[in-house]
């Protein structure tokens, strides 16, 4: 009896506890945030009159541009090579599953210098048609400007598509064969009427996060002088001196991407219901042959050698031609601090999204998950403004603790979130938070209620059921989320070079030093550090996605 | 079941562990602008003369407003930017220190340091006009003002307004001739570019010889840097081109500057000072010359062979901060004609 009292005391504080940790985690990630809006709240001292005069219409329309234009890419590489691996079986079909991933590994702003100098004037490209047509100056011909709105969208889509491309064939793997049948026998096209509208909403939510991406986008944009509201909110910043307006652009751009996160939550509201079947056996794919074949290749390998092949066989040039092939320390250290941070806010991100996530679906009201959903969307914000919440929030606190110390304690207290990596660990989370709630929480809704249920009919309390039941369940969406964030953080720049301590690069930043000025050759040795690194973790988010959908 | 508390206990430790401090208390903290391989020689022959250990952290934007929210608690000594507009970013926050150098006040020429002796510059970068050699008429440009006039339509190329340097230059001219007489000039500077604007001042040099354009304007070290390049494709992008400083007959070329100042917290102000006085040494200013080919701001150091050979110019003498003060009104003139 007595035993019990304690046991249910016990039980009932821990699981009030994991509310409180689990609205804590919240609010530290949405603290930097709430600091941006502080930002904005200011005085713009009439800004705005010559800002809308001027710019912003420009700025919003290259931004829907870019936005529209990345998002036909990535759907038209992703969605076509989803169907194609999943639905035909053809030689190197296998091969191709993974391939079709490595683009991810690839940065954004490292796609847009490669293929700048691979396309320029004296790129290997143009220097041929002049050759073989005995033109000599630029003006003798036409030749596409990659530097542009086209040219970005074309290669930001093939650096992105493979969000798309991994959600859509989980989402075709995971229909029943039987819809298939159905459709066949209604003599309509088995794409159109059966997979598009089931995938949709896996599709969209990977087309949430491209989109996302792409708005914040600041290294493309500012390289190929496209004035989008990113552009802007530097050129507000540091061009007028005005970080308010600056602010108050960016969060005109969340406005942009609560509409992304909306068309995510409907998505994901749908989901539900089409998972409902998903014990039966998927489509058994169709052996092809002959041309057919090579059709499935050549759509294949297009976003493939758009995406991967070309910049990193223009990154191999740099190096077999002998720049900079010198393996200094210095670049060990970086690439050493570069999988210590990737590898720390990987974990980070998967613990806060599960304990959130857990506490709000198993615990939590309507209000929590809502709270809980919100706290992901610091992915909206370019990198720049988000270090400057992290370090004003953090800030604040360091002196607010040293305020403590010496008033009370009679202490010095030097300042800890300012000094360590803490502060660069603590952004990336904030940043990719959204990319682990997005992973746990489409491995939550794969779980059927009536097993979590039944565990607590059985008297299972919350933290055995999460980790001895829900846990083994999701292991691999967990997996594949931290990969994703492992990924993204190693290309992560402009909060790594904001908030490092002294003497300190990751291969971000150290890349950086020597492509911001166009020595694209210095840059080739770290930028391809950051491809391998990238490329092994996305060999192994294949495999889990096979686990995932094969057994 | 306590497998996990375990393993994020570990987690916890690790963390703990790596977000550690790893500055020395001695040590001498620069947050800087420049890019570090740009002043690691500098600092190499600090280190070397004075036995203190330099601890440097690079961005290119940010740091300001990094420096305000840890306030007083910043490790920060000495502030390094390569424009003036970001360096007085910093005196209007408040971040730096009043310093009290007679060596700095008098190397360095009124014009070029603050009046309230926060910061100062070391090094001067001067915005050149550089023309196709394939060209013969393009020697007739003199001034800036040539660059808007109807005949070079089609012929000039630029970087984005928006970049630092532009708006500096546009600053100056905002200065010397008002409002209405900027725009317009701008306006009409715009309506003669080749292309887009894009690309930084190397790739409009390039941009010259791949026959885009003619005329180009461009900060003068990036001429220097592609003159005496390791890549033989940078030296034929220098070889196709003349330099002309501009204004020689008048108010004379614009230059903007890298300067620097003592953080106001910090814990280190003597040796911050030190590292100042040391930027404006003989070897100090000879190193900007033969790293960067940029202008030492001492009169008195005799120029490197190279700058030289490139032949005195006329410098634009208004105080450097002016063009901060102009710069917010310059960027709206970019927004508003799109440069």
């Amino acid at each position: 009896m007595f035993s019990q009292v304690i046991k249910d005391n016990f039980l009932g504080l821990r699981s009030n506890g994991w509310q409180t940790l689990a609205l804590l985690f919240t609010l530290v990630l949405l603290a930097p945030i709430v600091a941006i809006f502080y930002v904005a709240s200011g005085n713009s001292e009439g800004l705005w009159e010559h800002l809308i005069d001027s710019v912003i219409p420009r700025y919003v329309l290259n931004t829907l541009g870019l936005m529209l234009g990345v998002a036909i890419v990535s759907l038209i590489f992703g969605v076509s090579t989803a169907w194609i691996v999943v639905k035909y079986d053809f030689k190197f079909r296998r091969v191709f599953e993974w391939l079709l991933l490595l683009p991810a590994a690839i940065p954004a702003y490292l796609i847009a210098y490669t293929y700048a100098d691979f396309l320029e004037f004296s790129g290997p490209i143009q220097t041929g048609i002049r050759w073989l047509f005995g033109w000599e100056k630029a003006t003798d011909y036409w030749f596409p400007e990659i530097r542009s709105l086209p040219g970005a969208c074309i290669l930001m889509g093939a650096v992105l598509y493979p969000y798309v491309y991994v959600m859509a064939r989980v989402s075709f793997l995971l229909i029943p064969s039987s819809f298939f049948d159905v459709g066949l026998l209604a003599n309509r096209n088995i794409f159109i009427a059966v997979a598009l509208p089931i995938a949709r909403p896996a599709i969209a939510a990977g087309l949430a996060l491209v989109l996302m991406e792409t708005v914040s986008d600041f290294g493309v944009v500012e390289y190929f002088a496209i004035e989008t509201l990113t552009l802007g909110i530097f050129n507000v910043w540091l061009g007028m001196n005005n970080i308010t307006a600056a602010a108050q652009i960016a969060c005109l751009c969340f406005v942009f991407i609560i509409l992304l996160i909306a068309m995510e939550v409907i998505s994901r509201a749908r989901q539900k219901f089409a998972d409902t079947t998903k014990k039966s056996k998927s489509i058994s794919p169709t052996k092809l042959s002959g041309l057919k074949v090579a059709g499935c290749w050549i759509v294949c390998c297009l976003p493939i050698i758009i995406g991967f092949f070309l910049p990193v066989g223009v990154l191999l040039g740099f190096i077999v031609k002998g720049y900079s092939v010198d393996l200094n320390v210095e670049l060990g250290a970086a690439a050493l601090n570069s999988l210590l941070i990737g590898i720390s806010v990987a974990c980070l991100v998967l613990f806060l999204s599960s304990v959130m996530l857990f506490t709000a679906n198993y615990k939590g009201d309507f209000l929590m998950r809502r709270l809980v959903g919100l706290a992901s969307i610091g992915y909206a914000f370019p990198g720049t403004i988000l270090a400057i919440g992290v370090v004003s929030v953090f800030g604040h606190l360091d002196a607010a603790i040293a305020g403590i110390f010496s008033n009370f304690f009679n202490l010095k207290y030097s300042g800890w979130f300012g000094s360590g990596i803490g502060l660069i660990i603590v952004a990336c989370v904030v940043r990719f938070q959204a990319v682990g709630y997005g992973a746990v929480s489409r491995g939550l809704n794969q779980i059927p209620k009536n097993v979590v249920e039944a565990s607590q009919l059985l008297g299972a309390n919350f933290f055995d059921r999460s980790v001895k039941i829900v846990l083994p369940m999701i292991r691999l969406s967990i997996l594949a989320g931290g990969l994703l964030v492992f990924v993204d953080v190693m290309k992560e720049l402009p909060m790594a070079l904001l908030l490092r301590p002294f003497n300190f690069e990751t291969l971000a930043t150290y890349l950086y030093q020597f492509a911001k000025d166009e020595l694209l050759e210095e840059a080739a040795l770290p930028a391809l550090m950051i491809v391998i690194t990238g490329v092994i973790p996305v060999i192994f988010l294949n495999y889990t996605v096979n686990r995932l959908t094969r057994t | 079941m306590y497998k996990i508390p375990l393993s994020m206990s570990l987690l916890g430790l690790f963390l703990g562990l790596i977000i550690l401090p790893t500055v020395g208390l001695a040590d001498l903290n620069i947050y800087s602008h420049r890019q570090p391989f740009l002043i690691s020689p500098f600092i190499e022959a600090y280190e070397k003369e004075s036995g203190t250990k330099v601890n440097i952290v690079y961005a290119s934007k940010g740091l300001a407003q990094r420096l305000q929210a840890e306030g007083e608690l910043s490790p920060a000594d000495v502030i390094l930017t390569v424009d003036i507009a970001r360096l007085s970013v910093y005196a209007d926050k408040d971040l730096l220190a009043v310093v009290q150098s007679s060596l700095l006040e008098n190397s360095i020429p009124p014009h070029l340091r603050d009046k309230d002796n926060k910061w100062f510059a070391f090094s001067k970068r001067a915005r050149v006009i550089a023309v196709s050699k394939q060209s013969s008429d393009v020697n007739n440009i003199k001034d800036y003002e040539d660059l808007s006039n109807k005949e070079w339509e089609g012929r000039i190329c630029s970087r984005p307004g928006s970049h630092v340097y532009n708006r500096a230059l546009l600053a100056s001219i905002l200065h010397a001739h008002g409002y209405e007489k900027a725009k317009k000039w701008a306006k009409s500077l715009r309506d003669n570019f080749a292309r887009r604007p894009q690309g930084n001042d190397r790739a409009q040099v390039k941009a010259i010889q791949e026959g885009i354009c003619d005329i180009a304007i461009i900060n003068h070290y990036y001429y220097g840097k592609l003159k005496f390049s390791e890549k033989v494709e940078h030296r034929s992008w220098a070889d196709n081109v003349d330099i002309i400083f501009p204004n020689q007959g008048n108010r004379g070329t614009h230059i903007n500057i890298s300067g620097g100042g003592v953080a106001k917290y910090s814990k280190n102000k003597k040796e911050a000072v030190k590292f100042l006085e040391f930027l404006i040494s003989d070897k100090a200013q000879e190193l900007y010359a033969s790293i960067n080919f940029e202008y030492p701001v001492r009169t008195d150091v005799p120029l490197s062979e190279e700058l030289a050979s490139w032949g005195k110019f006329k410098e634009d003498k208004m105080p450097i901060g002016k063009i901060a003060v102009l710069a917010p009104e310059a960027q709206k003139i970019i927004d508003v004609i799109g440069w």
